[in-house]
């Protein structure tokens, strides 16, 4: 502040120190937030413990407060069977577009189409399978999770849930949670195996590559199915995460759902590529040329 | 939306419906949005609003998300790099995924998340606490006030958030490639340089616009359609992000099969 304000203009001192304190107030709120969303994960992992050992007591307490009956085979249904025609859309149309991006290149270069399907698998199983179906669910099931906790945040449910002595974590993330785990994997399947086969189509009719030698799985190892395994639990455990903490956030009224839900979409979709990421680059340190 | 419990054939009709009336709904938004441009009248002030709020505020998220988009393309082309020594080839490899396909589809499904999700929201606020009703009571169109602004608005800015998330993309591949592959700076910049060519560049820029627009008529179009208060909110920027994905993949498709 008293950096000389003789030989700079008062403004210019002014101006600059209010950036510096805008991006010093992003990174602060940036670093709360993610303190925060680590507390909520662990509390969701606390959970699922409190959930399985709960379920050993043998007369079978269900139905009592904190467990809803039945809510995640809902979760299931929701997050699972209602994603699958998304799912199978989208992919199908990336796949579509890879397979024809990665002849077009090759008809450009060497016209040689015999490694294409291979590699396009291999590249399918180890990342783009489980990532790109892992972005799209943030979009659809991170919005969902956030749109409805966020409306019960707002129409004060949640400090119901609190009054009867339900943990909210318990009652509303934990159940989304372990649908997701499962889910994620399921359509990650789905959703590679839409992908491929549409590449598969693509080559065959515009660049008339025989489904014989497209269709090849000679360059998948089990350590490109491991990756696959690895990635699709980590973004199945991200999403649900991230979109109940945006949830839980949500202020004021309807405005203030909105902004959850936007923030659960960036936020899902900025950890699912910030995981692949870092997963890809372990593997890559890990197997090194082999992978 | 809830399909009736009754049967499945049921079920498959009621949601062909709803997907029919919602691309119908933005096809007509469309066109209206087409025809309040015939005379170009356009507020000024809500046109700068929305480019400032859309484009400057986008920054952080679209380069964070280009400098990861960009690493990511490279490391997939690590194991080659690692095992034929194939430096030359990370270079084309990533620069032409990015450029072409995933810097314009990536940018424009956080743009949809950050920029046409809250759109949603705010429209959709607005029209649930009957703001828009307001403006017709005053006799303004909201077409013309509200969105073809904003329609403009993300057009523009998608454009030139890909423009500067390419080239952040190709840094962030880059730094990838020598911290974790080990190749030189030079190797890196030539195998862009003499590689791709300027077509790449703009194949991924008339994606972005076309991005643009089916975000803003998709998100603008669930925003004013909106039933029920913060409930119907939450649904609608839902329905928003769902429908701008589909259409962004699309129209990606389309626009790959149809020019190469």
């Amino acid at each position: 502040m008293a950096a000389e304000p003789h030989s700079i203009p008062h403004r210019v001192t002014g101006w600059v120190q209010q950036r510096i304190e805008a991006v010093g107030a992003a990174l602060l709120a940036g670093s709360a937030a993610v303190r925060e969303l680590w507390l909520v994960y662990i509390a969701t992992w606390a959970g699922v413990a409190r959930r399985a050992s709960r379920r050993r007591v043998p007369q079978g307490r269900q139905g009592r407060p904190g467990q809803a009956r039945g809510a995640i085979v809902h979760q299931l249904y929701w997050i699972g069977n209602r994603s699958i025609v998304f799912i199978a859309v989208t992919l199908g149309f990336l796949g579509m577009v890879m397979a024809y991006e990665a002849c077009l290149q090759l008809s450009r270069v060497t016209g040689d189409f015999s490694q294409v399907g291979s590699q396009l698998l291999r590249l399918d199983v180890s990342d783009f399978a489980p990532t790109l179906t892992a972005l799209m669910l943030a979009t659809r099931v991170g919005a969902g999770i956030a749109a409805e906790i966020g409306s019960m945040k707002v129409t004060e449910q949640i400090d119901a849930l609190r009054m009867s002595g339900v943990l909210p974590i318990d009652y509303l993330i934990v159940p989304r949670f372990i649908a997701s785990l499962i889910m994620t994997l399921a359509l990650t399947v789905l959703g590679g195996v839409v992908m491929y086969a549409a590449g598969g189509l693509t080559a065959k009719y515009s660049f008339g590559v025989n489904p014989h030698v497209f269709f090849d799985a000679s360059m998948v190892r089990g350590r490109h199915v491991a990756l696959l395994i690895v990635k699709a639990a980590a973004y199945g455990a991200a999403i649900p995460v991230v979109a109940g903490f945006c949830g839980l956030r949500a202020r004021g009224s309807s405005e203030g759902v909105g902004w959850a839900t936007t923030a659960a979409v960036i936020g899902g979709s900025f950890a699912v590529l910030v995981l692949d990421f870092l997963l890809s680059a372990a593997a890559l340190v890990v197997f090194g040329g082999d992978l | 939306m809830t399909a009736p419990r009754d049967g499945f054939i049921a079920g498959i009709g009621a949601s062909a419906v709803a997907v029919a009336q919602e691309v119908g709904g933005i096809v007509l938004l469309t066109a209206a949005v087409a025809r309040a441009l015939v005379p170009p009248r356009i507020d000024g002030r809500e046109l700068w609003k929305s480019l400032y709020k859309m484009g400057n505020r986008s920054v952080p998220i679209v380069v964070l998300t280009a400098l990861f988009a960009g690493g990511l393309m490279t490391l997939q082309a690590g194991p080659f790099v690692k095992k034929f020594g194939a430096t030359a080839l990370a270079g084309w490899g990533a620069g032409y995924a990015v450029l072409r396909e995933l810097g314009p589809i990536l940018i424009g499904l956080m743009f949809s998340g950050r920029v046409g999700a809250n759109n949603t929201a705010e429209l959709s606020t607005m029209t649930v606490t009957e703001q828009l009703d307001g403006l017709r009571a005053l006799a303004i169109d909201p077409v013309q006030f509200l969105v073809v602004p904003r329609v403009i608005a993300m057009m523009t800015t998608l454009v030139a958030l890909t423009a500067i998330g390419d080239l952040v993309a190709l840094i962030g591949a880059a730094i990838v490639g020598r911290v974790m592959l080990g190749i030189e700076w030079s190797t890196m910049y030539h195998g862009f340089v003499d590689n791709l060519r300027p077509f790449d560049f703009l194949h991924g820029i008339y994606k972005a616009i076309a991005f643009g627009g089916a975000i803003a008529v998709s998100s603008c179009y669930f925003g004013v359609t909106v039933r029920g208060g913060a409930v119907g909110v939450g649904r609608a920027v839902n329905h928003a992000v769902v429908a701008a994905a589909i259409s962004i993949l699309l129209l990606d498709f389309f626009l790959t099969y149809l020019t190469g």
